[in-house]
């Protein structure tokens, strides 16, 4: 940071043909105090509803007691481990995470794939499958909650009508059926993305490699797929992200029930935390979370990089 | 190459398109023909595709039986507020970021960057306690500060004003204006269409927002939609056509939204594939 509050170019360096910025030359103290001061709404908001909160979590994850105000060192920690609510909790919330991100991207990839031949109508399409993407949680689960009732939802009647067998959707795959109805929600944004990606992949592959003589299946494995990398790896990054801390489905569909069997992780974390009133445990849990999503994105990143290809 | 008159890809495509955006937009309309049907109909065991007579009443039942009228302006405002906030600040941010030099400048934006890993469930309980220890639960404050600014919004602007000629400002500041008039005079109209990408994703995604506005208020007045809508329900779960209706009233204003400008929504989830 030194070089930047010299005012002149040192005579050793070949001054620029132009200024680069207008305060290459004049980085007075006028810009600077200029800039602090357009900058000290943002310090006071990120340190205060970022940065304190978070010091905060960590702070009351030692503690416990109602207020979360008495020293318990590492007791929430060691009780996080031989819960057995919670560890539940976290492999269906895992299961959750893995299978909402594989299918998005399968989906869609597939999808996105479909719509990039150049098909009369792809806006119109493109747009249907981004609405439930921008609708909320609330209406997405309530709507669903509806249709999959098994007294009187309209999807056991459908099946029987097509002679296909019902069933009482949220009692025998609560969990799969929670996960469908996230895809349902989200396929439309990451079909955006991946269109994005095969968009930006040149024509000229694909002619050179059917010159070659590559099939569909080899232009897949060999161009799309590696050209893609990047965003297979930012589609998965966030879903995997929005997975673990998915909440409305449970609060909103299943209650989390039954028996636990969709007790996702930020839902279970609510209820220690507002329904038991265990602030104390509530964040040492939702820290260990925390740490558990920044250990998989920095696994995710590295892992990804190493894959991607460059042409 | 060989002339393909129909090529069975292509059909098989819109096949499966049409398909896919059946199971999408059919729910969405049962919602809507559910809306209109009676009690009766909505607890009927062999479920009703349409009702006899559209029962347009159950609009006005539903603020009858619930504070929606509140609801609503709830919403407006706490969805309207942020994104006038991230309007005003998340650009003015990006723009000291983008043009000025000033020591610690990395440094910081690295630390504005970082706050993009902290989840909103990790800031919900200490949140939660401030807002408590500051008399703030049941206010819009509770509701609209703790999402004033967005290191994301910051980061899209300062990528936007980035390009913008130096040359620009310094002739500006030249001419004797103000620092601030040259930010809201030169800056801010260069970078028009991703204001409106900015302004678009917030609003959508506040008006749906839903964890926050349920441990933030626990008195049914201070209720955005989302919230409201889904305590109705557990409290009269049976009431599917009111719940219906009320999921219409939240659905219409984002997807108007969208189908007027779905170019700016896809070029801003496009955008957000740029970090």
């Amino acid at each position: 940071m030194s070089a930047a509050t010299t005012t002149a170019p040192s005579p050793s360096e070949a001054p620029p043909l132009r200024p680069r910025g207008p305060f290459r030359r004049s980085l007075n103290r006028r810009y600077v105090i200029t800039a602090y001061l357009f900058l000290l709404p943002a310090f006071a908001f990120f340190g205060l509803m970022f940065y304190l909160p978070i010091g905060n979590v960590i702070a009351n994850s030692f503690n416990t007691g109602p207020q979360a105000d008495v020293y318990a060192g590492l007791e929430n920690y060691r009780r996080a481990l031989d819960d057995s609510a919670v560890h539940n909790s976290f492999t269906v919330t895992v299961v959750f995470g893995a299978a909402t991100t594989i299918g998005a991207i399968v989906l869609g990839l597939g999808l996105a794939m479909v719509l990039n031949q150049r098909l009369r109508g792809r806006v119109v399409f493109r747009a249907m499958l981004l609405v439930p993407y921008l609708t909320s949680v609330a209406i997405i689960g309530l709507l669903w909650r509806n249709i999959l009732d098994p007294q009187l939802g309209i999807l056991n009647r459908v099946l029987s009508d097509l002679g296909l067998p019902t069933q009482t959707w949220l009692n025998t795959h609560p969990l799969a059926t929670i996960i469908a109805v996230t895809l349902w929600m989200n396929v439309g944004y990451t079909m955006v993305l991946f269109l994005a990606g095969l968009q930006g992949i040149p024509e000229e592959f694909y002619e050179a490699a059917t010159v070659d003589g590559a099939g569909p299946w080899q232009r897949f494995w060999r161009i799309t797929l590696p050209l893609l990398t990047p965003t297979t790896l930012f589609v998965s990054v966030m879903a995997v992200i929005s997975g673990l801390q998915a909440f409305g489905q449970a609060y909103i569909i299943t209650g989390g029930g039954p028996a636990d069997r969709t007790d996702l992780y930020i839902f279970h974390v609510f209820n220690v935390a507002f329904t038991s009133r265990d602030f104390g445990y509530a964040s040492a849990l939702s820290f260990l979370l925390f740490l558990v999503i920044v250990l998989f994105t920095v696994v995710q990143l590295r892992l990804g990089r190493r894959g991607e290809v460059q042409y | 190459m060989h002339i393909r008159p129909v090529s069975p890809a292509r059909v098989a495509g819109y096949a499966l398109l049409t398909v896919v955006c059946a199971l999408t937009v059919v729910p969405l309309l049962y919602m809507g023909t559910l809306s209109l049907q009676t009690e009766a109909e909505t607890l009927a065991a062999d479920p009703v595709l349409w009702p006899e007579s559209p029962q347009f009443g159950n609009y006005v039942e539903l603020f009858e039986r619930a504070p929606f009228g509140n609801f609503i302006v709830n919403s407006l405002i706490v969805a309207g507020g942020i994104t006038v906030a991230h309007l005003v600040f998340d650009p003015l941010v990006g723009y000291v970021f983008a043009k000025f030099r000033f020591p610690l400048r990395n440094t910081l934006f690295v630390a504005l960057l970082a706050t993009l890993m902290i989840p909103l469930f990790v800031r919900m309980i200490p949140l939660y306690v401030m807002m408590s220890n500051l008399g703030w639960l049941n206010s819009y404050q509770a509701l609209i500060v703790p999402f004033l600014m967005d290191a994301f919004g910051i980061f899209l602007m300062r990528q936007f004003i980035q390009p913008i000629p130096d040359d620009l400002i310094q002739a500006a500041r030249i001419d004797g204006a103000s620092e601030l008039r040259i930010y809201a005079r030169v800056i801010l109209p260069q970078v028009k269409p991703a204001l409106a990408v900015l302004g678009l994703f917030t609003f959508v995604f506040q008006w749906n927002e839903f964890l926050w506005p349920l441990v933030a208020t626990t008195t049914e007045e201070m209720r955005t939609i989302p919230v409201g809508l889904t305590l109705f329900n557990q409290e009269y779960f049976t009431l599917w056509h009111l719940t219906a209706a009320g999921s219409v009233i939240l659905f219409v204003p984002t997807v108007l939204l969208f189908l007027f400008s779905q170019r700016y929504f896809v070029r801003g989830i496009t955008l957000s594939g740029l970090k």
